[in-house]
C-alpha cells in the first residue's frame, strides 16, 4: 500500500513537470494532425463548417491541374536545388577544412546568410537578380558578358527564374550542410592522409579513395535531410517570384496557402496537406533509418 | 604536422575559398552599400551603388517613417518570450523524462518523439483552425505558443540531463529537498552549456519565423520584422534603398548575435543534426 501511494506521488510530480510541454505539445503539434484530418473530410470556409462531403476534397484535387502543377514546380525545385546542395556544401567544406589560416573565416562566412530570416534573404536576393540596377547583371555588363540594357530577367523568364530561386537557396542555406560535412571531414584520423601520402597517393587520389568513401554516410545524411527542407519550399519562391511568372514557380505550400486564406478552402487546403505531409513522412522515416544505422556504427 | 608545400594547387584552392567567400558575402555588403546612398541616386554601372557620397539618413528616416520599431519591437518582445518559455517548459519535461523514474516515462517519451515526424508546413491549415478556436489569432500569446514545445529540443536536453550522475541528486534528497530543488539546484546549474545552446537556436529559430507568423499576425501592428520588411518594400517598387535599409535594420541583429555566438553556434547545429 505504501509503495503504491509513493509510486502514486513520483507520477504526480512527474506530472506537474511534464504539464506545460504535454499541453502545448498536444494542442500545436499532434492535435492539428488529427484535426486536419477531420478537417480534410469536411466543405470549411474561413467562416468554419460547413457540410461533411467525405473524400471529395481528395478527389478534386486529383482533378485540380493546379495542384499538379504545383507539386511538379515542388519536385522540379528539389531535383534541381538539391544535388546543388550537395555538391557546393561538399566542396565549400573540404575549403574550409583546408589547414590553412583562413580556414575559421571562410566557415563563418559561408554559414553567415544561414542567419538571416528567409523573407529578409529573398528581399536581398531579389536585389541582385533584378535586371537593370541589380547587382548580378551589373557584374556580367560591366564583365562585358552582356551589352549594357539587355539585362537578363531572372525574376521573369521561366527558366532563368529557376537559376534564381535554386541559387538563392543554396546561398541561404548552404552553410549547414557545409558544416555537418565539416564535422565530419574532422573525424577523418591525419593518419589517414599521412599513410597515404607514403604509399604516394596524390591530394585527388586521397579525396577519391579516403575521403569521400568515409564521406559516404554524411552524404546520405546531408541529400536525405536537404531534399526534406526543398520539399518544404516556400518563402523564398513566395517572396522572389510570388510563384510567378504564371505559376510556373509556385511550389505545393504556396497552393495550400492560396487556397486556405485566399480562396478560403480550408477543407481542401487541409486534404492537399496530407499528401505533403505523407511525402515528407517517408524521407523522414528513411533518413531517421539511415542515421540509426550510421549511428550504430 | 605535415609540412606545407606552396603548390600552384595550393594557391588555387586558397584563390578558390576566397571568391567563393566575396560571393558569399557580396549579397549583404551591396545591401550594405544601397543602404548608405541617398534615395533616387543616378545608378550608370554597378559601381555606383558602392561610391560615395555616402549618407546614414536612410535609418533614422525608415524608424521614424515607417512601422519598422514596431515590428522590431514584436521580433525582440516575440523572441525574447519564445526563448524563456521554450527553456522553462522543455527542460522541466526533460528533467521528468530523465531524472523522475515514474511509472510511465517511457511513454511519454515516445509520444513526444512523434512530434519529429510531424513537418509544420504540413499543418497550418488546421493549426489555423485551432487557433483561431482558440481567439488567439492576431495577438501575441497565438504566435508564440505553437512554437514552444518542440521534440526535437527535448530529446537533445533529456540525452544530457541523463548524463547528470544520480548521486548528486540523492544529495538533495538526503538534505530533504524534493524534486523542483533537485531540478532548480542540480540540474539546470550543471545544464549551462546545453541550456545556452538551445537558448541562442531558439532565439534565431524564432527571430526568423516566417509561415506561422504570415498566417497568425493579421493586422500590421502585430507584424514581425520577416513579415512587415518585405510588405515595406513592396510599396517601393522602383528604388532599393529604402527596402534594402530595412532589410538591414532586420538582419543586423542577427548577424551581430551570429559573429558573437560563433563557435556556439557551430557546435550547435552538429549537435542537433547528429542526435536528431
Amino acid at each position: 500500500m505504501g509503495k503504491k501511494r509513493k509510486q502514486v506521488r513520483i507520477f504526480l510530480a512527474a506530472f506537474c513537470f511534464l504539464l506545460p510541454f504535454l499541453v502545448l505539445y498536444s494542442l500545436f503539434t499532434i492535435w492539428p494532425v488529427i484535426q486536419g484530418f477531420y478537417v480534410s473530410m469536411h466543405k470549411w470556409t474561413l467562416m468554419g463548417k460547413q457540410e461533411f462531403i467525405g473524400f471529395e476534397n481528395y478527389l478534386d484535387f486529383l482533378g485540380d491541374k493546379s495542384f499538379w502543377g504545383a507539386l511538379k514546380n515542388t519536385f522540379k525545385f528539389v531535383l534541381i536545388t538539391c544535388p546543388m546542395l550537395v555538391v557546393v556544401a561538399l566542396s565549400l567544406a573540404l575549403l574550409a577544412n583546408r589547414p590553412t589560416r583562413m580556414k575559421r573565416s571562410l566557415r563563418i562566412i559561408y554559414y553567415l546568410p544561414s542567419v538571416l530570416s528567409v523573407s529578409i534573404a529573398s528581399l536581398i536576393a531579389g536585389s541582385v537578380f533584378a535586371p537593370y540596377k541589380g547587382l548580378l547583371n551589373g557584374v556580367l555588363v560591366w564583365a562585358g558578358i552582356i551589352k549594357a540594357g539587355e539585362d537578363l530577367q531572372f525574376l521573369m523568364d521561366k527558366s532563368l527564374v529557376w537559376v534564381t530561386v535554386s541559387t538563392m537557396t543554396v546561398w541561404w542555406t548552404v552553410g549547414f550542410s557545409m558544416l555537418l560535412f565539416v564535422s565530419a571531414l574532422q573525424e577523418i584520423s591525419p593518419e589517414m592522409y599521412e599513410a597515404a601520402e607514403i604509399d604516394g597517393a596524390t591530394k585527388s587520389q586521397q579525396l577519391r579513395r579516403i575521403v569521400l568513401p568515409l564521406l559516404k554516410p554524411t552524404i546520405w545524411l546531408v541529400i536525405l535531410l536537404q531534399t526534406l527542407a526543398c520539399f518544404k519550399v516556400f518563402g523564398q519562391i513566395f517572396n522572389i517570384t510570388g510563384g510567378g511568372p504564371a505559376n510556373s514557380t509556385r511550389p505545393i505550400i504556396q497552393y495550400i496557402y492560396e487556397s486556405a486564406f485566399e480562396k478560403g478552402k480550408m477543407g481542401y487546403a487541409a486534404s492537399m496537406s496530407y499528401v505533403l505531409f505523407a511525402i515528407l513522412l517517408v524521407f523522414s522515416l528513411i533518413q531517421q533509418k539511415i542515421q540509426r544505422k550510421g549511428e550504430s556504427r | 604536422m605535415r609540412k606545407k608545400k606552396i603548390t600552384p594547387g595550393w594557391l588555387a584552392l586558397n584563390l578558390i575559398s576566397i571568391v567563393m567567400a566575396v560571393i558569399y558575402l557580396a549579397p549583404v555588403v551591396f545591401a550594405f552599400f544601397v543602404s548608405l546612398q541617398h534615395e533616387g541616386k543616378q545608378i550608370k554601372s554597378i559601381f555606383s551603388w558602392f561610391t560615395p557620397p555616402y549618407t546614414l539618413e536612410n535609418y533614422p528616416f525608415i524608424i521614424m517613417n515607417s512601422q519598422v520599431p514596431t515590428w522590431l519591437f514584436n521580433s525582440i518582445f516575440i523572441s525574447v518570450v519564445s526563448t524563456v518559455l521554450t527553456l522553462i517548459v522543455t527542460s522541466m519535461a526533460a528533467y521528468a523524462i530523465a531524472k523522475i523514474p515514474f511509472k510511465g516515462s517511457r511513454w511519454f517519451f515516445l509520444f513526444f518523439l512523434l512530434g519529429m515526424m510531424v513537418p509544420g508546413e504540413a499543418t497550418i491549415v488546421p493549426l489555423f483552425i485551432t487557433v483561431n478556436k482558440l481567439k488567439l489569432i492576431d495577438t501575441y500569446a497565438g504566435l508564440i505558443l505553437p512554437g514552444i514545445a518542440g521534440s526535437m529540443n527535448l530529446i537533445i536536453m533529456t540525452s544530457f540531463f541523463k548524463g547528470i550522475p544520480d548521486e548528486l541528486l540523492e544529495a538533495v534528497k538526503i538534505d530533504g529537498g524534493g524534486y523542483w530543488t533537485m531540478f532548480t539546484k542540480i540540474i539546470v546549474p550543471l545544464s549551462k552549456t546545453i541550456l545556452s545552446t538551445v537558448c541562442i537556436f531558439s532565439f534565431i529559430g524564432s527571430w526568423n519565423s516566417y509561415l506561422w507568423p504570415l498566417l497568425c499576425a493579421m493586422s500590421s501592428e502585430m507584424f514581425t520584422l520577416p513579415i512587415g520588411v518585405p510588405t515595406f518594400a513592396g510599396t517601393y517598387t522602383v528604388d532599393y534603398v529604402l527596402p534594402l535599409t530595412a532589410s538591414m535594420v532586420a538582419s543586423l541583429p542577427m548577424l551581430i548575435i551570429y559573429i558573437i555566438f560563433e563557435k556556439r553556434i557551430v557546435s550547435g547545429i552538429t549537435l542537433g543534426a547528429i542526435k536528431g
